[in-house]
């Protein structure tokens, strides 16, 4: 009784299914044999934090301009770089601090030729402050003094108080309440490396899991002062001008940095894994052309780092 | 004379469902105590290296640590104890019962709450605002439970028709508005007031005649937060502890002429001591153990600093952030893995202490004769 009822409501075409599926897939190999692929494939990049939305934006750029091309990037923090490339896991490593000594030499024990450094846009370490703050600038010992237990840059002594850099009775007074990132960031190793001179942070600097949470932590606090990256100004703050060595206090601002006249400049780098005289990959060699092209360099200006000047845009790695 | 025993599989069905249930049940709490234990010697193990680096200094880094954890745990236990014990002792002897009905899922809903939601309010929106408005906070927090107390006072000499329309069961209904009113005074008149004791700023006469510094995250701001997480633990075992006290009890000792304090002081208390005591001790080691709401409201700032008003860092809080980060096998890793484990036994061993004064508390209501 079951088969019969079954039997009579049956398709057709049920009985050739197998051929249909047969033709189908001929069909759609045959259509995707015929295509030609000039550039395609997934490029993997694992690096920094910092530039995580940097590489994510030139991924999305990328994929416009060939849409057969996507970017998978990891964000682990700049350490994670130099361990996935001597690891093979990736041909690029974002890395918002230049590879140490020591993970250059991992890579060369592993591959026996050095990485090739990239610089491929620029960002600068701010000295922020509430932006009612009438603290014209500071110098680097200074802000070691400030920042720092171990005054490896040279100053006499600690500074606590707003008193010891402003006139006598003016606004904010007390004790300068800090904040800085956690030991987890790149930002954080920099600027004990760059500003205080690789000595000892203070204890009582309040720590922030990100840029923006610092930039927050001091916009709100009037006798407030903190470190963040450039990208993550905005209006509720001050950046302070920084005394250079010859005396004149600079601004940090698109230009000076650029020109690596703002003393906390920094590259932001690509570390890329290439044998010499070997060539990239046409998928490869297309990111590296956006990057360094008009388009990539607007698109690192969009997402709030500064743009490599002129005359860097055409490093070797593209010429050969 | 009991039946022979037939072999396994030849006994009635409901026999061997009975015995797998068993054994499934068995099975998982032999299990769950093995992962515990698991979990125990993996931490001793990692953390047996330490003594070949055999350095006082590397564990003194870890002092001011365990100084911000208690801290931390010792602000959030000052602000959540008398709320949560008194809310406990109201609801489970003197509120009417219907309103207690509702009262009591509402509070233990707050328990649902994730930590890092009331972490991130309390750092993003709490502690700029009480920066702000130090000297309001403050009078808040005094003028809060004297003004409750007025209110006691003024009710107890009103006249009957007022006591009739606002019965004491009802007291958390219409305290409500009255508290409101309070608070909005309290804020209302506290610059003149701020003017008028600390000189028109609280801040700069703490940092001047004092030498009190102000941070922005601080233990205020963490006890606020924590105290306000763990309330509903404190509340929900303290209050069953109370409401199991025998009506006989309480009856009997209003019936002889006690007031509703005496009855609760000498009769309710001490016989439910147990259980307040155990209640007290897991909210304790819920506030130890709290990891984000400390990193999100604490500043992070290892200090040894006894001020209500300065940072702290708790091992917890120095755990999730440094661990991520910690080469395997690096003194930092042990030392961290060292914190875990005094954080692994101190609750451990909090929980097991609570755990057998409940345990205590039963068998001396059973001795009473009241319910369970």
């Amino acid at each position: 009784m079951k088969g019969n009822g079954l039997k009579r409501y049956r398709l057709r075409f049920n009985q050739h299914y197998r051929l249909w599926l047969a033709g189908g897939l001929l069909f759609f190999c045959a259509c995707a044999w015929g295509q030609p692929s000039p550039v395609g494939g997934t490029l993997g990049a694992v690096g920094s934090d910092t530039m995580a939305g940097l590489m994510l934006r030139w991924g999305e750029a990328l994929h416009h301009r060939y849409p057969d091309i996507t970017l998978q990037f990891q964000a682990g923090g700049s350490a994670s770089a130099p361990t996935a490339l001597v690891a093979g896991t990736t041909r690029f490593g974002p890395m918002s601090r230049p590879i140490t000594e020591r993970e250059r030499q991992q890579f060369i024990e592993r591959y026996g030729y050095p990485p090739h450094e990239l610089s491929v846009a620029r960002d600068a370490l701010l000295l922020v402050v509430h932006r009612h703050n009438p603290l014209a600038s500071l110098t680097r010992k200074q802000a070691d003094a400030i920042f720092s237990t171990s005054l490896d840059c040279g100053g006499p002594q600690p500074i606590r108080r707003w008193e010891d850099l402003l006139p006598a009775d003016q606004w904010p007074y007390g004790k300068i309440a800090l904040h800085g990132r956690n030991l987890a960031s790149g930002t954080h190793r920099l600027f004990q490396e760059q500003a205080l001179c690789n000595g000892q942070f203070r204890r009582d600097i309040s720590e922030h899991p990100g840029s923006s949470a610092v930039i927050a932590a001091v916009g709100e606090s009037p006798n407030a002062m903190g470190y963040a990256g450039y990208n993550h100004l905005n209006p509720m703050v001050r950046a302070l001008p920084l005394i250079n060595d010859k005396g004149t206090a600079i601004t940090p601002s698109v230009a000076t940095i650029q020109d690596d006249t703002y003393p906390l400049s920094r590259d932001l780098y690509l570390y890329v894994n290439l044998p010499p005289g070997e060539r990239l990959p046409p998928a490869e060699q297309a990111f590296l052309e956006l990057i360094f092209s008009d388009e990539g360099q607007q698109i690192v200006q969009a997402a709030g780092f500064v743009p490599l000047p002129q005359t860097q845009r055409s490093p070797l790695l593209l010429g050969d | 004379m009991t039946p022979p025993r037939l072999p396994f599989l030849r006994q009635p069905l409901r026999l061997i469902h009975d015995r797998i249930a068993t054994g499934l049940i068995t099975a998982g709490g032999i299990g769950v105590l093995l992962a515990i234990l698991a979990i125990g010697v993996f931490l001793i193990w990692e953390t047996l290296p330490l003594l070949a680096f055999g350095d006082a200094f590397s564990l003194s880094t870890l002092s001011p640590l365990a100084w911000g954890t208690l801290k931390a745990a010792l602000a959030a236990m000052l602000f959540a104890t008398p709320i949560a014990l008194g809310a406990a002792m109201y609801s489970a002897l003197f509120m009417s019962t219907r309103l207690r009905s509702r009262v009591k899922p509402i509070l233990e809903l707050m328990e649902a709450i994730p930590g890092v939601v009331v972490g991130f309010i309390a750092g993003l929106l709490l502690a700029p605002w009480v920066e702000r408005h130090l000297a309001s906070t403050l009078l808040v927090i005094v003028w809060l439970p004297l003004s409750a107390a007025l209110a006691g006072g003024l009710w107890y000499l009103a006249n009957a028709r007022l006591r009739q329309w606002l019965p004491l069961s009802w007291a958390g209904v219409w305290l409500m508005p009255w508290l409101a009113i309070m608070v909005t005074l309290a804020l209302w008149l506290s610059p003149l007031m701020e003017q008028a004791w600390f000189g028109g700023d609280l801040r700069r006469l703490l940092d001047q005649q004092y030498g009190l510094d102000y941070a922005t995250r601080n233990a205020l701001i963490v006890g606020i937060a924590m105290g306000f997480a763990v309330i509903p633990s404190i509340y929900s075992l303290a209050e069953d502890a109370l409401a199991d006290v025998p009506a006989s009890l309480m009856e009997g000792a209003q019936a002889l002429g006690a007031s509703r304090w005496q009855a609760l002081w000498k009769v309710a208390l001490p016989t439910a001591g147990p259980g307040v005591f155990s209640a007290v001790m897991i909210g304790a080691g819920r506030a130890v153990g709290e990891t984000m709401i400390v990193l999100m409201a604490s500043g992070n700032t290892a200090l040894f600093s006894a001020s209500p008003f300065e940072g702290l860092r708790s091992l917890s809080a120095s755990i999730a952030i440094e661990l991520p980060e910690a080469s395997p096998g690096g003194l930092t890793y042990h030392l961290l893995i060292f914190a875990a484990l005094s954080l692994f036994i101190f609750t451990f061993l909090v929980n097991t202490l609570a755990e057998v004064v409940r345990q205590r508390l039963r068998r001396r209501y059973q001795r009473l004769g009241g319910k369970l």
